[in-house]
């Protein structure tokens, strides 16, 4: 009995693992490699690679732990969960919608303020979406085990 | 609920798209506007000093350029505002290109108005606060602010009065004649007269004179006035005192007094 239990999840992790791991390769590639390709941290007077890098990081890990328990409630859980942190984690970079940042250019130090009140709205929107998507799925999932009828009871 | 779920994640994919799109593009075009800036001209106007900073802006990017503002705020080195001048751009549609001057000036007549003898006798600088503004894609507001100085050269710099020498005129009055050396640090050329009047120490009026001056820019102005006293007040102007000097031009009129002596 325990041998096949062990097969069992062996049959349903080993799966899960390599398509979480390929998940994970490719939101790297998206999130951080595309971008840094296209645009050099040379080519604009601003770091950000750093916020950029934070952001793959949060993307791959969400990535990676919502391929390995898709289809779950624990699934569910890191999809509202992602969507929170998104959403934080954009409020803080982005200063609440107005970024600024100092350049020294030339002789003169210049500063900049960018509202980007939209885009965080466009962001923020996005992941409420999300979270009730995530929500909508996990009341799928437990609906669907709670009318399961098992006839191999007696 | 399937469906439900379906629709939400096309709606959140799509959402995602628009926003990607956007930020690419929107970088993508930022790096694509050709903002040059020319060099500051120094000029003089007919009541005073212009100051023109010519600028253009070439949009090859995707999205329109919405409201830009150009503000400039000229305050001396106590912080009194001289100038506060904007240049407005309502739009500029992708694919074009707008040239304009951006032109602060700073009228004489107000500044001598403010009693700022310091800036006519001593070289000074403005300090210009620019702020500016535009609405990129008519969605990202940008704000860009910076501060820096422009170079005030004074038209009556290093202005000193030599030794006064006296020499009979007539039966009645004798004849001074007060050595003037000044250098006209300034952008404008000094046409005028310059009136004197020499005030003994117990501020009594002792002598006077009048004389026409055309001292070009960053020309040295090296010449002596001729005043006339009566005889009985010769002696007091050799020994020190206080002059009041009146410039007189047809824009302006500007006095300050000088200790002698």
């Amino acid at each position: 009995m325990a041998e096949l239990n062990a097969k069992s999840i062996v049959r349903e992790l080993y799966p899960r693992a390599l398509k979480a791991t390929v998940w994970g390769s490719v939101t790297f590639l998206v999130v951080y490699y595309l971008p840094m390709m296209l645009y050099p941290t040379d080519m604009l007077p601003l770091d950000y690679a750093t916020p950029l890098f934070q952001f793959a990081i949060i993307a791959v890990f969400f990535a990676v732990a919502g391929q390995l328990f898709s289809g779950t409630i624990i699934g569910c859980g890191f999809g509202v969960a992602k969507a929170i942190v998104i959403i934080a984690y954009f409020f803080a970079v982005s200063d609440g919608g107005v970024f600024s940042v100092t350049l020294p250019i030339s002789e003169l130090t210049v500063n900049l303020a960018v509202d980007i009140s939209v885009l965080l709205l466009m962001i923020v929107s996005v992941n409420l979406i999300n979270i009730a998507k995530n929500l909508l799925a996990a009341i799928d999932l437990l609906t669907e085990q709670s009318t399961n009828i098992d006839f191999t009871l007696n | 609920m399937k469906i439900v779920i379906r629709m939400l994640s096309v709606a959140a994919i799509i959402l995602w798209i628009v926003i990607l799109f956007f930020s690419v593009t929107a970088v993508y075009s930022v790096m694509n506007l050709g903002i040059n800036v020319g060099e500051v001209q120094m000029l003089p106007s007919s009541d005073g000093i212009a100051f023109s900073l010519p600028f253009s802006i070439i949009n090859n990017g995707y999205y329109e350029l919405a409201d830009l503002n150009l503000t400039t705020c000229v305050t001396d080195p106590d912080g009194t505002v001289l100038d506060l001048t904007e240049t407005f751009v309502p739009s500029i549609p992708r694919g074009s290109n707008v040239n304009a001057t951006h032109t602060i000036s700073v009228d004489l007549d107000s500044i001598l108005a403010m009693n700022h003898v310091s800036l006519l006798l001593n070289d000074s600088s403005f300090n210009v606060e620019i702020f500016a503004g535009l609405n990129f894609a008519r969605a990202v507001p940008v704000q860009l602010s910076t501060n820096s100085t422009i170079p005030w050269g004074a038209p009556f710099a290093h202005f000193s009065i030599g030794t006064i020498s006296v020499s009979p005129h007539n039966s009645t009055h004798d004849k001074a004649t007060i050595p003037v050396r000044f250098e006209n640090h300034a952008v404008i050329d000094i046409i005028g007269t310059l009136k004197v009047e020499v005030y003994s120490e117990s501020n009594r009026r002792i002598a006077s004179g009048t004389a026409s001056i055309n001292v070009p820019s960053q020309q040295r102005y090296a010449d002596s006035l001729l005043v006339y006293a009566r005889q009985q007040d010769a002696s007091k102007l050799t020994s020190s005192g206080k002059m009041h000097l009146i410039f007189e031009t047809p824009v302006f009129v500007v006095e300050w007094w000088e200790q002698y002596g």
